[in-house]
């Protein structure tokens, strides 16, 4: 029976990412582009572990990063929310594609 | 020697500020009372005068050296000194500094109706800045207070001038100031090489740039040339004469222009004295014509003012000769004449102004017979005149025969026949006659045949109360100069014999 | 030295007399001038200014009806008429009788006090062997470094002496008759002023102690000059000319000229022996002529009788300043608009002679040039100053002939005798100089007064008939009266009979009649030149010759002026002048008579001729001698000048007579006597042969026309160019408003519009702007505002990144 080597993570990791940032780039829905963000921190997340476990890190610090990395995903979350929900109340609609003040 | 902190000349030169922090302190408590700041502002001068009274009751006349010395570091990076003090050369203008802007300031108590507080601030830095630039010894500090005397005399001629004052006032600094840039090159290069600024200092390190004096004189001699004015740079003199108020004109004549006459004796001759005998004929010459020319082009003057003005030209000339003679009585006669012309032309041009003032035109053909309503008036003009005409017992005569005796004992400095240039400059004292004469006689002789005249008040107390001030010097002068030669008798004596061994260890 | 301690109140009493009218005078003599508030004194100004106005008003209606004698180059200016003219139109007096006496008292008293003390230190000389001292006051010129020290300080010597006699005795006597003359002017204290002001620096000139203080003197009496020719400054002639403004400018400028070579003769004797006090230079001159060392000038070896031949040429030309000589001359005419008095006093009697005087002084540095000329080393400039007084005394006599008026001719007469006095002292007899300026003070004066006496007269007269006749009928007459002209005049003799009789005195002695003092003093100078041992023969020709002229025209005035019949009715009515001015005549007269007796020579065949002393013979060259060291020098020999006393010499002395004799009577009857001359006619001797049109060139006065036709305008004109076009046009305003400030202005201009308008702010400012923009507007383009692309972008460049760290980097 095959071990469950580090390459399966990392592939795992991979397709999770390149999930997410298929999502990001070809999603119009605000949600589902902030889900898709999510996607991509996870399989950051898990390459972070599985590396920390192969690499045999006494400290700990793939581990410690995850936390970190959650972390910043949840101010994320809360920051990247409201301005959805501020674009919402502006456009009535949270569809990115009408939503280009920025044009130069 | 040099070193310490008397103070009496820091008071001295900074005194007139005391006068403009008070005037300038007067508006919270009293709106614009100008009477009040007219007696500040003659205070304050009185007050000068004084101190500078007590400055000659502590100079000693038995020493060349620099005295009542005040020193500090100043910029210590630079060697900078904040260096001031006094000695024969500058005694005399010091003095003459405090007395004619006392009475220019007093002068001026009727003539100036509008912007009062302004212009006695002036008025008043300009006194400190002259006194600074008479005894300032370090060069630094020299060029500070050269130029800023150039700030408050721009104002006065362009606030408080005639109808071209702002032509005047804008040519006066530009004319003046761009003399003083090369003096600046000058005072840089040899601050640089020697690591000091101060005068002493330099004279004795001269030797580390005595190859390129000819070029640092040339610096310093632009600078003083245009100051004095020496033809043929006295084009800025006549337009800020007759454009400056009466004041003004009294202490550009009186003390401005013997600024560039003191910078010759005071630094080029002892830092550069091999140059200053190179030069001395060119200069001599350029002086003879300054002192002919000046003459003629006054003669034909229609403006009593210009003519006054051109006249300074003439005069200066004869100063320039006395210095440039390199000689003790060349050089005591210059110091002597620079006092002279400063008292005779002052009161000259305070005679001018109490006309004005009256008529309110300069024009000479205006004038004519003003002697049968002025009587006191015109004598004394008569007299102020004949001083400034050089006659024997005035103080005029004093100084032009000084530096005319001087000047035929110019072998050394000016070839071998000296003669020819005393004889030159002696036709000065025809041509003098002739172009003051008839100034006199156009505007005090003749049918009084304008109605306008008619009406002329004479002089009233305080006008002849100033006009009593310049004559008692005027009469004093001329009759016993003794103590005004002996205070500047060792000092003269000590440069010229300097200049002249200096001159003589050339090969 | 105390003996003579007291010669300082010499000076002081004239100074204190200055003071006095200057400060105080006016308000003595026009009281209503002050009695008011201030206020009231431009009221009381405006007065005395109508007063005049109205004078020149007369005077330019005067002007329109006169046919200008173009002969008579000088207008005249008459100086009598204006106080007249004020107390007969306006039937009053303006001055204060008693302040007037105050005024001219208090005046004269000083006067006469400073010729107290020149009494008082006659007889001190007298006292003390004669012998001279210096008086010093205080210091004057104190310069330790030049070595130039000059005191204030007074010469008591004879000759000091003498001169303080003359100028105070003569000059009291006219200041009492100026009292009289003067009264009613309304400047009548400042005359008096100026006169004291006068006294003051003359005595100075005469009692300095060295060259320069003599200087001081010499200027302030040129001053007083100026100011008394200018009294009556505001009068104007037909033209609207002040004719007495320049006249005094004339004088002033002149003298000037004679000044400048004074002051490069003062500065070459101090260079020379390092003082400028007469004894010490006297001393060494001598001392160095003697032991033929040669001074140190210029930083080079002289001669020094090179050095005074210098000096003493420069001298010349500053007595030729002040005593009127050739070609100087030309301010003395002029200068007879002054009053009558002054013309008396400065311009015969003392200032002019003070030339003379500084020769005489100076005899040491000529004779010691006189010497050393005849070896044939120097300029010979005693020589020069010989001929220079001899062709004055002639010429200026010749210009005297056809002068009508009164003053004039007395005017270029003292031109005449001053170059006596000039030839004189160039001859080296400068006792006889001395001898005749003294005669020559009292006889000019007297002359002077005199015909200020007649003027005044004949002034008087024509006022009177403005009182007795109707104006109309004077109406045609009117026009071209003018009280100086001898033409008016006639008769005279009954109408002034005491002005007659001084007057004629006057003229025997000017004309050299014996025994007046004329004779004596001008005898001497012939006597000396026809002397065939001095070698002036020449000069004895030229002054001889001017000796006849003077004869023959006191001979025409005097015929002109008293005899005859009146011809105009002014002369008519004509009053003798009060006492107070006919009784310093009558001294004067008297002294004419008498001054001959000071100086008498040896008479030959009667006298035998000791070595010294002389006994009452040579009085004044006993006297003198003392204070003349090359008198002694000459005695001793040592000038290798035998020194000879003056002998009478029969034949000059009677040739002279002759034909001053012959002169007066062809002027008194041959020539004026046929027919009076009229007013605006010729002169009768412009008709005789040959010798009418030599006279007639010279009354053009040749260098008179040539200064004031060519010189002066030329000078103006150039001072015009230099001033406007040469100053003004050029200098001030093309190189330096045009050149400098312009070609400035236009290059910033050019900066500020070219350079950095388009340059700097427009190629590099607003372009870098421009260019800016242009690729702003491209990238734009990008900018979608899609946050997709922006990922995309994110994540290509993600992938470049990871693609240059795989491929390149790693």
């Amino acid at each position: 029976m095959a071990e469950v080597t580090i390459e399966w993570y990392i592939a795992l990791s991979t397709v999770l990412f390149t999930i997410g940032a298929l999502g990001v780039l070809m999603r119009r829905n605000a949600i589902i582009i902030f889900m898709s963000i999510e996607l991509m921190l996870n399989a950051a997340n898990l390459a972070f572990v599985a590396f920390a476990r192969h690499l045999g890190d006494e400290l700990l610090g793939g581990q410690i990063f995850v936390f970190f990395v959650m972390t910043v995903a949840a101010a994320e979350v809360a920051v990247g929310l409201a301005l959805i929900v501020a674009i919402f109340r502006s456009k009535q609609s949270i569809n990115i594609d009408e939503v280009n003040v920025l044009k130069g | 020697m040099n070193v310490g902190f008397d103070g009496i000349l820091t008071l001295l030169t900074f005194f007139p500020l005391v006068g403009v922090v008070i005037i300038l302190l007067l508006k919270p408590f009293d709106r614009e009372d100008d009477e009040l700041i007219k007696k500040i502002a003659v205070g304050t001068s009185v007050a000068t005068f004084i101190i500078s009274l007590f400055v000659l009751g502590s100079y000693n006349p038995g020493t060349a050296n620099l005295q009542l010395v005040d020193r500090a570091v100043w910029i210590d990076v630079l060697n900078i000194h904040y260096f001031l003090a006094v000695d024969g050369l500058s005694i005399l203008m010091v003095l003459l500094t405090t007395f004619i802007s006392m009475l220019a300031i007093a002068g001026s108590w009727t003539a100036i109706g509008e912007q009062v507080k302004q212009y006695y601030v002036f008025m008043l830095l300009l006194e400190a800045g002259m006194l600074g630039v008479f005894l300032a010894q370090d060069l630094f500090l020299f060029y500070i207070f050269w130029e800023f005397t150039l700030v408050p005399m721009y104002f006065l001629i362009g606030i408080w001038g005639g109808k071209e004052r702002v032509y005047a006032s804008i040519k006066f600094f530009l004319y003046t100031m761009a003399g003083s840039l090369l003096m600046l090159l000058a005072i840089l290069y040899m601050g640089l090489t020697n690591d000091t600024f101060s005068v002493p200092d330099l004279i004795a390190g001269r030797a580390a740039f005595a190859d390129v004096q000819t070029w640092l004189f040339l610096g310093f001699a632009i600078a003083f040339a245009i100051k004095v004015p020496l033809f043929p740079f006295h084009s800025w003199l006549p337009d800020a004469h007759t454009q400056a108020p009466t004041a003004g004109s009294i202490i550009l004549a009186g003390v401005l222009l013997k600024m560039g006459t003191y910078g010759f004796m005071r630094f080029n001759l002892p830092l550069f004295p091999e140059a200053s005998d190179l030069f001395a004929p060119l200069i001599a010459t350029l002086a003879i014509i300054g002192i002919i020319y000046g003459a003629i082009v006054s003669f034909a003057q229609r403006d009593v003012k210009r003519l006054v003005a051109y006249s300074s030209v003439s005069h200066l000339g004869f100063v320039m000769l006395g210095i440039f003679s390199l000689t003790e009585a060349g050089l005591q006669g210059a110091i002597l004449q620079g006092v002279n012309h400063g008292l005779s032309t002052g009161a000259l041009f305070y005679l001018v102004g109490v006309l004005y003032e009256q008529r309110h035109t300069r024009e000479m053909s205006e004038y004519g017979g003003v002697w049968k309503v002025m009587p006191i008036f015109s004598a004394l003009t008569l007299i102020i005149t004949l001083s400034s005409m050089g006659l024997p017992g005035l103080n005029g005569f004093v100084g032009e025969f000084t530096i005319l005796l001087g000047s035929m004992g110019a072998y050394e400095a000016l070839g071998p026949n000296p003669w020819i240039y005393t004889a030159f400059a002696t036709t000065g004292v025809i041509l003098a006659a002739v172009y003051l004469l008839w100034m006199y006689q156009r505007v005090f002789m003749g049918p009084l045949d304008n109605p306008a005249n008619q009406t002329l008040e004479d002089v009233n107390t305080g006008q002849l109360a100033i006009i009593l001030s310049f004559l008692l010097f005027i009469v004093w002068i001329g009759i016993y100069p003794a103590p005004f030669f002996e205070l500047m008798n060792d000092t003269v004596d000590f440069w010229i014999d300097y200049v002249h061994t200096a001159v003589a260890m050339v090969p | 030295m105390t003996e003579y301690a007291f010669a300082p109140l010499l000076l002081l009493f004239p100074l204190i007399g200055v003071l006095f009218n200057a400060l105080f005078g006016r308000r003595f003599v026009q009281p209503a001038l002050y009695e008011g508030e201030d206020q009231e004194e431009p009221v009381a100004h405006d007065h005395a200014t109508e007063v005049h106005v109205d004078v020149y008003e007369v005077k330019t209606e005067a002007g329109e009806g006169v046919d200008v004698d173009h002969e008579e180059v000088d207008v005249h200016v008459h100086d009598a008429d204006a106080h007249g003219a004020l107390d007969q139109q306006h039937g009053e007096i303006h001055n204060d009788p008693t302040g007037e006496r105050w005024s001219g008292w208090f005046a004269s008293l000083m006067s006469l006090s400073a010729f107290g003390v020149a009494v008082a230190l006659f007889f001190s000389l007298m006292g003390h062997d004669f012998h001279g001292a210096v008086v010093p006051l205080f210091d004057w010129f104190r310069i330790p470094a030049a070595d130039f020290h000059v005191p204030w300080a007074m010469q008591i010597d004879t000759l000091s002496v003498t001169m303080m006699l003359v100028v105070t005795g003569v000059g009291s006597l006219i200041h009492i008759y100026s009292i009289g003359y003067m009264h009613g002017d309304p400047n009548f204290s400042r005359f008096f002023t100026y006169l004291n002001l006068f006294l003051f620096f003359m005595l100075i000139l005469i009692s300095a102690n060295n060259y320069l203080m003599l200087f001081v003197g010499w200027e302030g009496v040129g001053l007083c000059s100026f100011l008394l020719i200018g009294f009556w400054f505001d009068r104007v002639d037909d033209d609207g000319v002040p004719m007495n403004a320049n006249a005094a400018r004339k004088a002033f400028v002149a003298n000037r000229v004679g000044d400048f070579a004074m002051i490069l003769a003062m500065i070459l004797l101090f260079w020379t022996f390092h003082t400028l006090n007469f004894n010490p230079i006297f001393d060494e001159a001598i001392h160095l002529f003697e032991e033929g060392q040669a001074v140190s000038l210029f930083g080079m070896q002289f001669s020094i009788a090179t050095v005074l031949a210098a000096v003493t040429t420069l001298f010349l030309i500053g007595a030729a300043g002040k005593s009127a000589q050739i070609p100087l001359y030309v301010w003395l005419p002029d200068a007879m608009a002054g009053p009558t008095p002054v013309s008396a006093l400065i311009h015969a009697a003392t200032m002019v002679t003070s030339g003379i005087y500084l020769i005489v002084r100076s005899n040491v540095l000529f004779e010691i040039v006189r010497v050393a000329a005849e070896a044939g080393d120097v300029f010979p400039a005693p020589t020069l100053v010989a001929y220079t007084g001899a062709i004055t005394a002639l010429f200026a006599g010749l210009i005297a002939f056809t002068r009508f008026d009164i003053k004039k001719v007395l005017a270029y007469s003292t031109v005449s005798q001053l170059g006596f006095m000039v030839a004189a002292a160039g001859m080296g007899i400068y006792v006889a100089a001395m001898f005749h300026l003294i005669t020559h003070a009292f006889f000019k004066a007297l002359l002077f007064l005199g015909a200020g006496s007649v003027i005044h007269g004949v002034e008087h007269g024509h006022h009177s008939l403005h009182d007795h006749l109707q104006h109309d009928d004077l109406e045609p007459e009117e026009h071209g009266f003018d009280p100086q002209d001898m033409r008016v005049m006639g008769g005279l003799r009954h109408q002034m009979p005491v002005t007659f009789w001084v007057y004629l005195i006057g003229a025997l002695a000017l004309s050299g009649i014996f025994p007046l003092a004329g004779f004596w003093s001008k005898d001497e100078i012939l006597a000396h030149a026809y002397n065939p041992d001095y070698g002036f023969f020449p000069v004895y020709i030229i002054l001889t010759l001017a000796a006849i002229g003077t004869a023959f025209y006191m001979g025409r005035q005097v015929k002109m002026v008293f005899f005859g019949e009146p011809r105009h009715p002014a002369a008519e009515e004509a009053h003798e002048s009060p006492s107070i001015m006919t009784i310093p005549l009558i001294i004067l007269a008297v002294l004419a008579v008498v001054a001959g007796a000071i100086n008498i020579p040896y008479i030959p065949f009667l006298q035998e001729v000791p070595d010294h002393p002389h006994g009452f013979n040579l009085l004044l060259e006993q006297w003198l001698e003392h204070s003349i060291p090359s008198f002694h020098l000459s005695a001793e020999g040592l000038l290798n000048m035998p020194y000879k006393p003056p002998v009478f010499s029969i034949f000059v002395g009677a040739l002279s007579l002759l034909l001053a004799l012959g002169a007066f009577f062809l002027a008194y009857s041959v020539i004026y006597g046929k027919r009076p001359t009229e007013q605006h006619e010729e002169d009768p001797i412009r008709e005789v042969p040959v010798f009418g049109p030599i006279i007639s060139a010279f009354g053009v006065l040749p260098l008179d026309t040539l200064y004031m036709r060519y010189l002066i305008p030329g000078f103006n004109r150039f001072a015009d160019w230099a001033a406007y076009r040469l100053d003004w046009a050029f200098w001030h305003d093309f190189v330096h408003d045009n050149l400098i400030r312009d070609f400035f202005v236009g290059f910033s201009r050019f900066a500020s519009d070219v350079l950095d308008d388009r340059g700097v702010d427009g190629a590099l400012v607003e372009g870098s702007a421009r260019f800016t923009r242009a690729v702003a507007g491209v990238l734009r383009l990008t900018q979608t505002g899609y946050v997709r692309n922006y990922a995309l972008g994110l994540f290509l460049g993600v992938v470049v990144l990871l693609a240059y760290f795989l491929l390149v980097a790693g």
